[in-house]
């Protein structure tokens, strides 16, 4: 028991990825009994007939349709707010008069539950791919805004007045100290806002579209398909993981220095 | 000999918003010539870094200037180099290219930038380290690197702002001397500021006393001991006879800087 504690506290890639498979394993199986003892299929299936629905669903081609629905429309618009968020916070971090007039109104917005307004953009732009990228663009870019311009201002002094003391130029600095030290602090932006999108696209297809994971899962449970249900809430918790991890490497990665 | 370097009148006062501005420096007057090598000491607060910053072209000075080869400076500028009383590497580059740092940003190839570096990584005694970052090393080795990138850029004025100060006793002396053999090799000139009065009378040619604040030249110190030295010297009675004069001298300025807070 104790060799396998610290195996797991490691910080190798393995130990890693057994902690994420040792995490889903104990969910599965409380999952399954949880399931044994709550026999009201309405409510909850048992993690085989998810996989099972899961597998229906990918044979009949209609996981792919969906699949390309959500990815499509999540992927783009996650990487243009995260170019947007990160413009907008190079521009509030390098301007005290755009981050004294624009600050406000951008915490203003960042605190109104934009979720909240998914049906207002789908009567705007209808049904399909323009609602659902607004409204993901709208509540995954705060994040980046955030963080860029919180990284950008964080700069250590000294290694700014190392830099102008070797005559550095304005640029320079920008590129070889400014923008690396506030690189890792984007990316943690980037993170939160990758899991904000995905909650931003389910709700935009719930409201309008005739495609994808959020329609999916509307229409399995309006017909009390429990399983089907959870599959694909199933797959949208594995993309999120996914990119979760991704992205935290990726800062571990960009700031080795912050661990010790 | 000429003054390579001329400090002229120099004072600074720092504006605070709504309090009343601080008086860093008042009427500083330098002069030191190539290839020498001047300490100032000084109580905490007495504006040594202030002074420097000036010197590198940093910060401009309220009153007075400063002269290079008796060109006027405003900015930082090639033949001058700093290295910084905090840590200033840039923790995402590895040591040879924290040391090449300043040879990249002023253009130069890399595969010259990391060929000079790496001569100056090697005399600061930090081979085989070339591709650690400076989380990785010790403070000791840090500060080396620190001294490696300002050296790297070939200034012909050294500015040291209590370079060895968060290190312990003895990797200070070693640092010491090992500071004293990379100046007789490169023939630079080299200001110094130091708390520590045997630091300064050990490597220096004068020792600049400076007055707590506001900070003023308080006395100049020759320090006529042979060269090169050992750190044996250290035991003789005429180093322990100058560093008590200039204990003397700079205890009073102590005792007021403390007492002013
Ligand atoms: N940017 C600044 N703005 C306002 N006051 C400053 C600034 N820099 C320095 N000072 C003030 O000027 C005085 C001199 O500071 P300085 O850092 O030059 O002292 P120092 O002699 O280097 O001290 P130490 O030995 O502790 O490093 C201090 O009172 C300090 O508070
Ligand atoms: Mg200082």
């Amino acid at each position: 028991m104790k060799g396998i504690i610290e195996f797991l506290e490691q910080e190798t890639r393995l130990a890693s990825f057994m902690r994420i498979v040792f995490s889903i394993l104990c969910v599965l199986v409380i999952w399954q009994l949880v399931a044994t003892v709550v026999t009201n299929r309405l409510l909850l299936v048992p993690p085989a007939d998810v996989a099972v629905a899961l597998w229906k669903e990918t044979l009949d081609g209609s996981m792919w349709t969906n699949a390309v629905a959500t990815v499509t429309a999540v992927v783009t618009s996650f990487i243009v707010s995260v170019i947007i968020g990160i413009a907008i916070g190079l521009g509030l971090a390098s301007s005290r008069l755009l981050s004294l007039m624009g600050g406000p109104a951008l915490s203003a917005l960042n605190s109104v539950p934009i979720i909240a307004l998914a049906p207002l953009f789908v009567a705007w732009l209808g049904l399909g791919f323009a609602s659902k990228f607004v409204l993901v663009l709208l509540v995954a870019v705060f994040p980046v805004v955030v963080t860029t311009e919180a990284g950008l201002r964080a700069t250590d002094k000294p290694l700014i007045e190392a830099a102008r003391s070797f005559n550095a130029t304005p640029w320079q600095i920008f590129t070889t100290v400014t923008f690396p030290y506030a690189l890792p602090f984007i990316v943690s932006g980037i993170r939160v806002s990758w899991a904000r999108a995905l909650v931003g696209i389910v709700v935009a297809e719930f409201f309008g579209s005739f495609a994808g994971f959020g329609f999916a899962i509307l229409s399995a449970s309006q017909t009390f398909d429990t399983a089907r249900v959870l599959g694909y809430v199933f797959v949208l918790g594995a993309m999120g993981l996914l990119g979760s991890v991704a992205f935290a490497t990726l800062e571990r990665r960009l700031a080795p220095w912050r661990q010790e | 000999m000429t003054a390579l370097l001329r400090v002229e009148g120099v004072s600074k006062l720092f504006d605070r918003k709504g309090k009343p501005s601080v008086e860093a420096l008042r009427d500083i007057n330098l002069s030191i010539n190539e290839g020498e090598f001047v300490s100032i000491v000084g109580a905490s607060g007495s504006g040594k870094s202030t002074l420097l910053r000036i010197i590198d072209g940093l910060l401009a000075p309220t009153k007075g200037e400063v002269l290079v080869d008796g060109q006027r400076v405003t900015r930082p500028g090639r033949d001058r180099a700093m290295v910084f009383q905090q840590d200033s590497l840039l923790p995402w580059k590895s040591v040879i290219e924290n040391v090449a740092y300043g040879l990249t940003l002023a253009g130069r190839p890399w595969a010259e930038a990391s060929a000079v570096a790496q001569r100056f990584v090697t005399m600061t005694g930090l081979a085989g380290f070339e591709s650690h970052y400076p989380h990785q090393l010790s403070g000791g080795m840090r500060q080396r690197v620190n001294v490696a990138r300002a050296l790297a850029v070939d200034p012909r004025i050294l500015l040291l702002d209590e370079p060895f100060a968060a290190l312990d006793a003895q990797t200070r002396e070693i640092m010491q001397s090992e500071l004293l053999s990379i100046w007789r090799e490169s023939r630079k000139t080299v200001l110094l500021i130091t708390h520590q009065i045997d630091e300064a009378v050990f490597l220096s040619d004068r020792v600049i006393v400076f007055s707590a604040r506001p900070g003023s030249v308080r006395q100049e110190v020759k320090v006529d001991l042979p060269r090169p030295r050992e750190l044996t010297l250290k035991r003789d009675p005429r180093f322990v006879r100058l560093v008590d004069d200039i204990w003397q001298l700079i205890e009073a300025e102590v005792r007021q800087g403390l007492k002013a807070g």
